[in-house]
């Protein structure tokens, strides 16, 4: 997510650069302390407080610095937050044990945060995706939801064989998706509707047609409680090895794949022009409508896909919530992973992480759950922060 | 006379390139102090720091003979230094005197924001009359033309208080007349007293209406010099460094092939009465250049935009041989069918300023599977390539081809255009004032490469604003007036005819 002003693509001159004194335009504003004609660097001679600094805008820096900063902010953010923590009753030497220890070496948490991470990746994914294309798709968890109720539909109606039920259950998910986010893409193109007005108002939408089902003509026969019936073993998603859920492998290659689309495929370089420069893309010949349907389409698709990991993955039916707080969590994860479908995977993991935790903190510490919220919400500030430090330099003027 | 402005010893550097290493200029009180470079030399980046935009990292400001220092432009503007920027600051759909009221200074204790305006508008209403400019306060600044645009930031800064007037590039955007309007306002303004610093890299502008000029070179001041005194010759070798070779005039032409493109009826919808296009008719043949002349706004950027295939609306016939109407034809087909287009507006429609120099160059020839199949790019031989053409066409300034390509100044920007749109040979080229903003050095270069196309049997349709380009160039001449051809000449043409038939039918 760049700023307009660097999208615009305004040459150097063209940024008024602000600049930032650290003193009142009288003092040292005569030759005798400033650094006159002779240019000599008489700067380093002077008291902190009187040097002057320059904001600048930055061009240019290399990724690696970039992935720095970021790394920086992430642990700013956890440092807050470990201070919060503490204040609200961790005992300080627990909380890193509870953290890493509990969270990353013990298996039964470490299945816990892969399962919960699943969804999380498809849905950040959905997310980037959409992003990329300039498309605000804030309809995440309606395609969730209709990944989820088509997915559910080949159970209900027993479509195909056993064998097969369970990929005609993942086409169907993903044509769920796909499907309920044509509609505001088709407006956005050819009407030039605000997608996401669109994308936000379907949501309800979808979730109004869900309770509609589970409370009625697909409520579950066995017990009165709002859902579908229970889907039959096959057509769940299995298990790996250690009782691993198969979701996060679902999810492993669709971020594969969507790296690749992105990274290594020709369309992502289109889609980059798309990104910076939509006029300019079609100047160029970039067939800009296409691409933009295509990273639309794939997000929908990819949210559907996230509905049918939490219904075969870990539900086992159609419930009435299951969808909650995704369409946040996937805007979340585009953002902090800058839309880098490699980055979504690990910042889906880290909020998964947090998720599991703070359900231990909660346990353990009697620790309200709403501050694992509070804590995404430091880090997210801290990152979004750290954007400042990526797009800008402060110099010292008049030194060397 | 006695110093309005003086700036001593300028350095200052972006992202670790020096801009100014180095500057000097001193501009007197009732002087037209021209500031002549090339592209990249720097006059913008100097005239930015005496308005406060840029602070310097080392050198000294000086006004009226105090040492300065300013934390931003409004520091500038209490020194009584206004700029007009080369790309205008102004909020276009506010009117005139909503503009002025932004920046001019408010008066001592309350005053209602009503009974303010009213006093700017009657203030934009003298200044106007004294300076002979027809301006309308109520006026909104987006229905102006580009040269009432420019008034109105003129106004807006004597009316801010300055006394001190950095004009960036004044004349680029103007025809000849409206330019020689400008100039004598400008030394009006400097007889009354005030200081005008005049960028530009027009040798006549300076020639004829500065009082002194200083050259800079590459981020230096090489000399201050009276023009009146100084051979234009000699002006040219300051400003180069090296004395350029002219074109070869009148190089051997390949006898026009059969219409490789035929315009036919082609008009806008109508809006407000009139059409921007208004039924344009042309033919072009391969092997030749048109020269589509005219003062600007007059349908230019439409046609060139309707050509481009980045309109939807047009009607009429727009047939490329062997394929026939392209009317309805997306953008990127009109690519593989061999058309190049060079437009007028750099950043808005030939380059993504946020991505690299690879990047832009490798867009242009990607779709041919150049650099790998659909499913795999291979960015190093797309890398490879950006670096190869950077080289064969001189583009300057690129440190490495992963940088952004809005690091490049204009001229470099526009090469780097070239050598995209010119990486295969096109069968059509449209350039749309390819050398606007240029230096001297570049726009010989883009010329050059403009003719060698047209050797190699392109049609070339150049839309110019600048009559001596067009006079330059074209085979043959058309002048575009209200979204009309309304005349045709054939070479060699009759300047003065041509310039009768621009304003003629206006």
């Amino acid at each position: 997510m760049s700023t307009p002003a660097m999208a615009s693509g305004s040459a150097v001159a063209a940024h008024p650069a602000p600049s930032v004194r650290a003193e009142p335009a009288e003092a040292g504003a005569g030759t005798s302390t400033g650094p006159g004609r002779t240019g000599e660097p008489k700067a380093a001679r002077q008291p902190w407080a009187r040097r002057r600094y320059a904001l600048e805008i930055r061009q240019h820096m290399a990724w690696h610095r970039q992935a720095f900063i970021l790394a920086a902010a992430i642990g700013v953010g956890l440092l807050i937050s470990a201070v919060i923590l503490v204040a609200a009753g961790v005992p300080a030497g627990e909380l890193a044990d509870e953290f890493i220890v509990q969270t990353f070496l013990d298996g039964q948490n470490l299945r816990a945060v892969l399962f919960q991470a699943a969804p999380m990746i498809l849905v950040g994914l959905a997310g980037a995706m959409a992003f990329r294309a300039r498309f605000w798709n804030l309809g995440l968890e309606g395609q969730m939801i209709w990944g989820a109720i088509g997915a559910t539909a080949v159970s209900f109606f027993e479509i195909g064989p056993p064998s097969l039920r369970l990929p005609l259950m993942f086409a169907a998910a993903l044509a769920g998706g796909l499907l309920w986010v044509l509609g505001p893409a088709l407006l956005k193109l050819r009407l030039g509707v605000n997608e996401i007005i669109s994308t936000l108002m379907l949501n309800y939408m979808a979730a109004n047609f869900l309770l509609h089902l589970v409370y009625g003509s697909w409520k579950d026969p066995k017990d009165n409680f709002p859902y579908s019936p229970q889907f039959r073993a096959f057509e769940r998603l299995p298990d790996l090895v250690a009782g691993v859920n198969s979701a996060i492998l679902l999810a492993g290659l669709v971020a594969l794949a969507a790296w690749w689309a992105v990274g290594l495929s020709r369309a992502g370089l289109y889609l980059r022009f798309v990104d910076a420069n939509a006029r300019m893309a079609q100047a160029a010949g970039v067939p800009v409508a296409r691409i933009v349907y295509g990273a639309v389409l794939c997000s929908g698709a990819m949210a559907g896909l996230a509905g049918f990991a939490v219904a075969a993955g870990q539900e086992g039916r159609l419930t009435q919530a299951f969808y909650q707080g995704y369409g946040f969590s996937g805007i979340l994860i585009a953002f902090l992973a800058r839309n880098n479908p490699l980055a979504a995977c690990l910042v889906a993991l880290l909020v998964a992480a947090l998720f599991v935790t703070g359900r231990s903190l909660q346990v353990f510490y009697q620790v309200p759950f709403s501050m694992v919220q509070l804590i995404q919400a430091v880090i997210v500030v801290c990152v979004a922060s750290s954007d400042f430090f990526i797009r800008h330099r402060l110099r010292r003027v008049g030194g060397t | 006379m006695k110093t309005a402005l003086e700036l001593i010893g300028i350095h200052k550097s972006f992202d670790g390139f020096a801009a100014l290493t180095d500057a000097h200029l001193r501009a007197s009180w009732g002087e037209v102090h021209a500031l002549l470079g090339e592209n990249g030399a720097g006059k913008s980046s100097l005239m930015n720091i005496a308005a406060g935009l840029y602070a310097p990292e080392a050198g000294t400001l000086r006004v009226d003979d105090n040492a300065v220092r300013f934390g931003g432009p409004r520091d500038a503007a209490r020194a009584r230094i206004g700029m007009v920027h080369q790309h205008f600051r102004l909020v276009q759909p506010f009117t005139v005197a909503q503009n002025i009221l932004l920046t001019a200074p408010a008066a001592e204790g309350f005053e209602s924001h009503r009974r303010r305006l009213r006093r700017i508008d009657a203030a934009i209403r003298d200044k106007a009359q004294e300076l002979g400019f027809d301006i309308d306060p109520a006026q909104r600044v987006d229905r102006l033309s580009v040269a009432e645009q420019q008034r109105v930031e003129i106004l807006k800064v004597l009316l801010a208080g300055a006394r001190i007037l950095i004009l960036d590039e004044p004349t680029a955007v103007l025809t000849d007349s409206e330019a020689a309007r400008l100039l004598s306002t400008v030394h009006a303004l400097a007889r009354r007293g005030a200081a005008v610093v005049l960028v530009t890299h027009k040798m006549a502008d300076v020639k004829r209406h500065a009082d002194r000029v200083t050259v800079m070179r590459g981020g230096r001041t090489v000399a201050t010099v009276d023009p009146k005194q100084m051979p234009v010759a000699e002006l040219v070798r300051l400003t180069v460094g090296e004395s350029i070779t002219a074109p070869a005039a009148g190089s051997a032409r390949a006898t026009p092939g059969p219409v490789r493109l035929a315009v036919r009826g082609l008009r806008s919808p109508e809006r407000r009465g009139r059409r921007v296009l208004d039924g344009i008719d042309l033919e072009l043949r391969g092997g030749e250049i048109y020269g589509l002349a005219g003062v600007g706004g007059n349908g230019q950027g439409e046609l060139a935009q309707a050509i481009m295939g980045m309109t939807g609306d047009a009607e009429g016939e727009i047939a490329l041989e062997g394929h026939g109407d392209l009317l309805r034809t997306p953008a990127p087909a009109r690519r593989t069918l061999g058309l190049a287009a060079i437009p007028a507006d750099r950043y808005g429609l030939a380059l993504a300023g946020g991505l690299s120099v690879a990047e832009n160059y490798g867009i242009g020839q990607v779709h041919s599977g150049r650099y790998g199949p659909a499913w795999r790019l291979k960015r190093r031989a797309m890398e490879a390539g950006a670096r190869a053409a950077v080289a064969a066409f001189g583009v300057q300034g690129v440190r490495s081809v992963a940088q952004k390509a809005a690091l490049l100044s204009g001229g470099n920007a526009q090469k780097l255009v070239l050598a995209r749109e010119f990486g295969k040979s096109p069968r059509l080229v449209l350039a749309h004032s390819p050398s606007r903003g240029l230096d001297v050095r570049a726009g010989v270069d883009v010329h050059a490469r403009l003719r060698a196309a047209r050797d190699a049997g392109a049609a070339v349709l150049l839309i110019s604003e600048d009559l001596d380009e067009v006079l330059a160039l074209a085979d043959r001449v058309g002048v575009m007036v209200r979204g009309r051809i309304v005349a045709e000449f054939a070479q060699p043409a009759d300047r003065q005819a041509i310039g009768r038939a621009m304003v003629a039918h206006g």
